[in-house]
């Protein structure tokens, strides 16, 4: 079925520059641009402005509301009273949300410095490969959803993208993983994947001799490519690789299913394939071949789980890990993550 | 008024004999005496006196009726925000229950369909339009043939009951809409037909829907999809060109409600979503996850939930609106207070500049 394949990439490779501009994501309500895990008097006040002003969207409300309007005086302001007095109960409760939530997120950040320091290897694969030997079992495939920060701040930026990509690569040689899939919503890594491979190698560099750093292949799925180490020093590709990393941005998910679901579609109306072809065991061979593998583990470097548009049929049995209210990619997510997932049982539906 | 009045309190009346029910229903017995030094022996045994003792003292009638109305006040309240279009559970945890408590599999089962009732009711109260759960994965097939046969005439029995509550003006679910998705193939004809006269006698329920999920997985549901346009592009003339992400998005098993899932709650510890609602969830979907065990997930829990989920969402709509209140008053007082408005001037009504001069001609 190389025809169906062949057909899905040049689709995707059509309209690919469109897709260079940023799409304009919605974050998950709990993950937004500016962290809204952290409730600061401004984040409480416009809450506020939001629950007492903007009318209720259950209909329920709505049809008491209109009813109480028509019988007459009475009926109207005692509906009223009734309205208000419940929305300033709704501001009550929410206040006291906001601060149980405060202090949750102090408690947070104080746990995640606390393990910052405890866990920090500074560039000794040697340091990693121990904490990863105690552990029973490791991801056969990892993913990490990486974000881009805004310019300004610190590790922000595409090159901030770029050097949190490099550095989960080092660690995953180090602990011994042979594939990382890395997602970015927007794709800043597959487009610049040049300057990802010098920067991967870079990092690789500081942790190994730098003479012999150890060999990484990249694959960009929406474009069928892979780069093999840095530009200019592919020779040796054949050679085994330590890690083949991934590239994948939110094109890979639910617009690449849309994209075989019309070549099948054309395929079946042409004739050039029985409807009874269609079955769940091909869909999954075409798309671990365009998109790849189901990861097993899933880390989200952000402050609550998002999945931003991860290909959704690869999530099928995905373990995730997140850190709450953690907001950097940080070694100690990175373990505490590969602990969980260690200690978990899988038992597929049994 | 005064019929409004009457109506609402029936429904609260009604809502209280359905929880006391659910109570009578679930009522545990005495537990049996641990043994002493084993830590989850001990533990177990202190989690079923809690369940014990509680059910006891919920039967006083007055304490009962306080706790239910505090509960009905709360979700009033938090009715009059932002309210989520579509929960979904994953009902996780009905067999460790009932190991935990050292009964059989089927009574651990039973306490989670009602919890799954409770909840619905709480639900319905609020305003939820969406409400979904995972009763069963296709992979559950894989379970000894015992436990199969149980869950499938569990969910027989309980299609029945939802049924008849909702045609049933008095019961608080009155006015829910069943839907039954999933490779419907998979399961035995008899059980297809009732569960379709089931759908059909709810059909004209309006105030929510209720999708069980029974044999159901997400990939699965992809695979439909995909065939189905498919096959419509090859029968019935659609054009392969206009299959876009919402038509795809149509032809899933929740049609237009596919979506989006606001609000996913996955009991029992684990954090994966086992093959549920991957399409629905993948991009801005809020998930959360618990520890707790299906059938003790109860108010205060879901409760904390919603808060929380009301929370965010207001914060959104306000960042997403983009524009400051203060200005918004400000231009409005502006506008209303002061028209005063600049006339457009005209470059010719200009006098005339005065004479251009230049300092290097000066000579």
């Amino acid at each position: 079925m190389s025809k169906i394949q062949d057909t899905v990439l040049k689709r995707q490779d059509d309209n690919w520059r469109e897709n260079e501009q940023d799409h304009k994501r919605v974050p998950a309500i709990t993950n937004g641009f500016k962290n809204p895990g952290k409730p600061s008097v401004g984040n409480v006040k416009k809450v506020l402005e939001t629950a007492v002003l903007v009318p209720p969207n259950s209909e329920e409300v709505r049809r008491k509301l209109a009813q109480r309007n028509k019988t007459g005086m009475w009926g109207q302001s005692g509906g009223r009273l009734e309205y208000a007095m419940y929305k300033t109960l709704l501001s009550v409760l929410l206040v006291i949300y906001a601060c149980v939530r405060y202090a949750q997120y102090e408690y947070n950040r104080v746990k995640i410095l606390v393990l910052n320091l405890a866990y920090s290897p500074s560039n000794t694969p040697q340091l990693i490969r121990q904490d990863v030997l105690k552990l029973q079992k490791l991801p056969r495939r990892l993913a990490a959803i990486l974000e881009k920060k805004r310019e300004g701040d610190v590790g922000g930026g595409v090159s901030g993208v770029l050097n949190d990509g490099s550095e989960l690569v080092a660690w995953s040689v180090s602990a011994g993983i042979k594939h990382l899939i890395l997602y970015d919503h927007d794709g800043h890594l597959k487009r610049n994947v040049d300057d990802f491979r010098n920067n991967v190698s870079h990092k690789l560099s500081k942790f190994y001799d730098p003479s012999n750093v150890p060999r990484f292949a990249v694959r960009v799925p929406q474009w069928n490519k892979v780069y093999f180490n840095t530009p200019g020093a592919e020779v040796g590709a054949a050679k085994k690789v330590a890690i083949e990393i991934s590239l994948l941005s939110n094109r890979d998910g639910r617009e690449t299913i849309i994209d075989l679901t019309r070549t099948m579609a054309e395929l079946c109306a042409q004739n050039e394939m029985k409807l009874s072809d269609i079955t769940m065991k091909l869909i999954d061979s075409e798309l671990t071949q365009l998109v790849g593998h189901e990861p097993d583990l899933l880390l989200y470097f952000g402050p609550s789980l998002d999945l931003q548009g991860f290909p959704p049929w690869h999530i099928r049995l995905t373990e995730f890990y997140w850190e709450q209210d953690n907001d950097q990619v940080t070694y100690s997510v990175f373990i505490r993550g590969l602990k969980k997932f260690a200690s978990c049982k899988m038992n597929v539906g049994k | 008024m005064a019929m409004e009045t009457i109506a609402r309190k029936d429904h609260a009346k009604a809502m209280e004999n359905e929880v006391k029910q659910i109570q009578k229903q679930l009522r545990p017995g005495r537990p049996e005496p641990p043994i002493w030094w084993s830590y989850t022996s001990v533990r177990r045994y202190l989690h079923a006196q809690k369940l014990c003792v509680w059910s006891y003292f919920l039967e006083l009638s007055w304490v009962h009726w306080v706790v239910f109305h505090t509960q009905f006040l709360l979700l009033s309240i938090l009715q009059v925000g932002p309210v989520p279009q579509h929960v979904s559970f994953i009902m996780d945890g009905n067999r460790r229950y009932a190991k935990s408590l050292n009964k059989p599999t089927k009574s651990g089962h039973e306490a989670g369909a009602w919890t799954l009732l409770k909840m619905l009711s709480m639900c319905k109260t609020l305003g939820v339009k969406i409400v979904s759960a995972y009763a069963f994965s296709i992979e559950n097939f894989n379970r000894p043939r015992e436990e199969v046969d149980l869950l499938t005439s569990l969910l027989a029995e309980k299609l029945d009951e939802v049924g008849r509550r909702a045609l049933d003006r008095k019961s608080e679910l009155f006015g829910v809409r069943l839907r039954v998705v999933g490779e419907r193939s998979m399961i035995s004809k008899e059980l297809n037909d009732r569960i379709t006269r089931v759908e059909r006698m709810t059909d004209g329920g309006d105030s929510m829907t209720l999708y069980v999920c029974f044999p159901y997985t997400s990939r699965n549901e992809i695979y439909h999809a995909v065939y189905d346009t498919a096959e419509s592009c090859k029968y019935h003339g659609q054009a392969a060109e206009d299959v876009d992400v919402r038509s795809f998005t149509k032809s899933m098993f929740l049609g237009d409600n596919s979506n989006r899932c606001d609000l996913l709650i996955r009991t029992s510890g684990h954090t994966r979503l086992s093959d549920y609602m991957l399409w629905q969830v993948h991009e801005n979907g809020v998930i959360e996850f618990t520890n707790t065990l299906w059938p003790d997930f109860g108010f205060i829990e879901f409760f904390v939930m919603l808060l929380r989920w009301s929370f965010f969402a207001c914060l959104q709509r306000r960042e997403l609106a983009n524009v400051s209140l203060r200005s918004q008053a400000f231009h409005l007082f502006k506008n209303n207070l002061f028209p005063f408005k600049r006339k457009p001037v005209s470059y010719e009504d200009l006098p005339e500049a005065p004479q251009a001069v230049s300092v290097v001609l000066k000579s």
